[in-house]
């Protein structure tokens, strides 16, 4: 297949996946306004930790931002597998597995798809948290935060496929809702990295989603946008990518085998 | 060249179970092969290593030429697949699952289409293209399924089940379509649990039990191997003169045993027998009340082979769960 066929069955692919927001009155809202309703809970509830000494950003709002943004990804992402678990389940993915379209090209289809779509709870918690007086952080960051937004959707989405390739089951979805909301939790999400507690504070270190989140919050809590505080977050999301793309893929082997 | 060629082709799932354990075809050119076979005999574990969905254990496999372990995407290129409960997305539209099956296969946008709204309109879904397939009756789906296999001219069509759970239009219909097809060269591999598909449409019959292949031939060859045709007959106030009746009967063929109040003779020279049988009847003043003439069926080849009938046999769940 050549590079044009590999796009034209991407795209086609991508069209698909995406009429599940489209076509279906409602089937989006509830994951439009789960990161705005985090959001706002607990930005009322614990908007008061920038008090505490060592918390050097002066608005929890900002601080949250980029975590609900990356809630909205993951949960986009986690998703896409469920409704391959779901495709799997029905038959309709044997259509495309007896297809020879090449096996990179049906993944990406799907993961692409996730990344687009988790521009629309992003948009909307960038909506509601100006609405209240959140910080503008300025083009770069917003430009660096939504291009995370879709690194960590396609994160999520490769590993929400590979566990839905694995189990060819929907009942996999808990885990792959699981997986993506520890990932995001366990990192400096709530608190600096300074103020987290034991265990917490270890895993948060050697949790690359820390990293993640980090490059994303630089425009939101006023700082400049540097490579220095990018470039480990970016490295994160593609180690992250390109661990889960190789699961998927192997996992789609198997299915075949 | 065979369309399809297998040697001892087997597939075993995890635990041992043996859903396909050593089957030999030779499909020709142009050929319909009817694969027959209960739930969980095998059939849909067969098909899914023929069409590169599930990898065999054991022996080999070559569609079209090309070996469906070592050159699966050769095989993909040249098969075309409408597998059992058609799997389409009813958000989609007709014309919408044309268009991304010809894309999946590398067509240009304006031949796919061109290619799309021909088969459309082939299958009679030119005017229902544009509407979601949620709305589709189950024949809609079925002719819509079998459209999307043909996009890319297959020369070796994979129909699992194609009519199972469709009403008797319906199914017409769509034999119609594979006949037309098969004439235009198409090779066609079917599986079925109805024995008059296989009747009708089937140039040649594989009947598959546990696994195994346990007849093969023509499905007049496979009948003519089980049994003779017989009469069914009653008579006329029959009560006290079955004695008599049988008596006239035993000089045509083999009594049988009566079965539901009517008198069964096997006919020895088949059915040209049925006119003396009714005139030497007539002479002995025994008066014919109804008369069948009962041609030995695929499923009497069934029974003589595996020992249980055909339709509404019980499924094997272990099998059927595994083949899914």
């Amino acid at each position: 297949m050549s590079a044009r066929q590999s796009g034209g069955a991407i795209r086609v692919l991508m069209r698909r996946a995406l009429n599940e927001i489209t076509r279906v009155p409602g089937a989006a809202i509830p994951g439009v306004l789960a990161p705005s309703i985090f959001f706002l809970g607990l930005t009322s509830v614990f908007g008061s930790l920038t008090l505490l000494p060592g918390f050097d950003t002066q608005s929890y709002q900002s601080f949250l931002i980029p975590v609900s943004l990356m809630q909205g990804a993951a949960f986009t992402g986690a998703a896409t597998g469920v409704n391959l678990a779901r495709d799997i389940e029905q038959g309709w993915f044997d259509r495309l597995l007896a297809s020879p379209a090449p096996r990179p090209v049906l993944l990406a289809g799907l993961v692409l798809s996730a990344s687009f779509r988790a521009l629309i709870p992003a948009t909307f918690l960038l909506i509601v948290a100006f609405a209240i007086g959140a910080e503008w952080p300025g083009f770069g960051g917003l430009a660096l935060a939504l291009l995370i937004v879709m690194g960590m959707a396609i994160v999520a989405a490769t590993w929400g496929t590979s566990l839905a390739m694995r189990f060819k089951s929907q009942s996999a979805a808990p885990l792959m809702q699981a997986g993506m909301f520890l990932a995001v939790l366990l990192t400096t999400a709530y608190a600096p990295l300074e103020l987290l507690q034991g265990w917490l504070q270890e895993i948060a270190r050697i949790n690359p989603v820390t990293q993640v989140i980090e490059a994303a919050r630089q425009g939101f809590i006023g700082e400049d946008v540097t490579w220095a505080g990018t470039w480990p977050g970016l490295l994160a999301l593609a180690g992250l990518a390109v661990l889960f793309t190789w699961m998927a893929l192997r996992a789609m082997r198997r299915m075949t085998a | 060249m065979a369309a399809i060629e297998t040697k001892q082709l087997a597939r075993e799932f995890e635990g041992g179970i043996k859903a396909v354990d050593g089957v030999d075809l030779d499909v020709a050119g142009g050929e319909i092969y009817g694969f027959l076979g209960p739930n969980g005999a095998g059939k849909t574990t067969t098909v899914r290593m023929l069409t590169t969905l599930l990898a065999p254990t054991g022996g080999s496999a070559t569609v079209a030429g090309f070996d469906v372990a070592a050159e699966p995407g050769e095989v993909r290129r040249k098969i075309g697949v409408a597998l059992q409960e058609a799997a389409l997305d009813p958000l989609m539209t007709g014309r919408e699952l044309i268009h991304l099956q010809a894309t999946l296969h590398g067509l240009p946008r304006e031949r796919g289409d061109e290619l799309g709204d021909a088969l459309l309109g082939r299958v009679g879904l030119t005017q229902a293209a544009d509407r979601r397939v949620g709305t589709y009756s189950g024949g809609m789906r079925r002719r819509l399924d079998l459209a999307a296999a043909l996009v890319h001219e297959p020369s070796v069509l994979f129909l699992d089940e194609p009519t199972t759970g469709l009403d008797p239009v319906s199914r017409q219909a769509i034999w119609e379509e594979v006949e037309k097809l098969n004439a235009e060269g198409t090779t066609v591999f079917l599986t079925t649990q109805y024995l008059e598909e296989a009747d009708q449409l089937a140039d040649r019959v594989g009947i598959i039990s546990a696994g195994r292949i346990v007849a093969e031939g023509t499905p007049a060859a496979l009948k003519s191997e089980v049994g003779k045709p017989h009469l069914e007959l009653s008579l006329v106030d029959q009560h006290g003169r079955e004695a008599d009746c049988e008596r006239v009967l035993a000089r045509f063929g083999k009594p049988l045993p009566a079965k539901d109040g009517k008198l069964l003779v096997e006919l020895e020279h088949g059915t040209s027998e049925v006119g003396p049988i009714v005139v030497a009847l007539d002479e002995a003043g025994l008066a014919v009340e109804s008369l069948d003439l009962v041609q030995p069926s695929l499923d009497d080849v069934f029974v003589a082979k595996t020992g249980e009938h055909l339709e509404g046999a019980e499924e094997a769940p272990a099998d059927e769960a595994i083949a899914g």
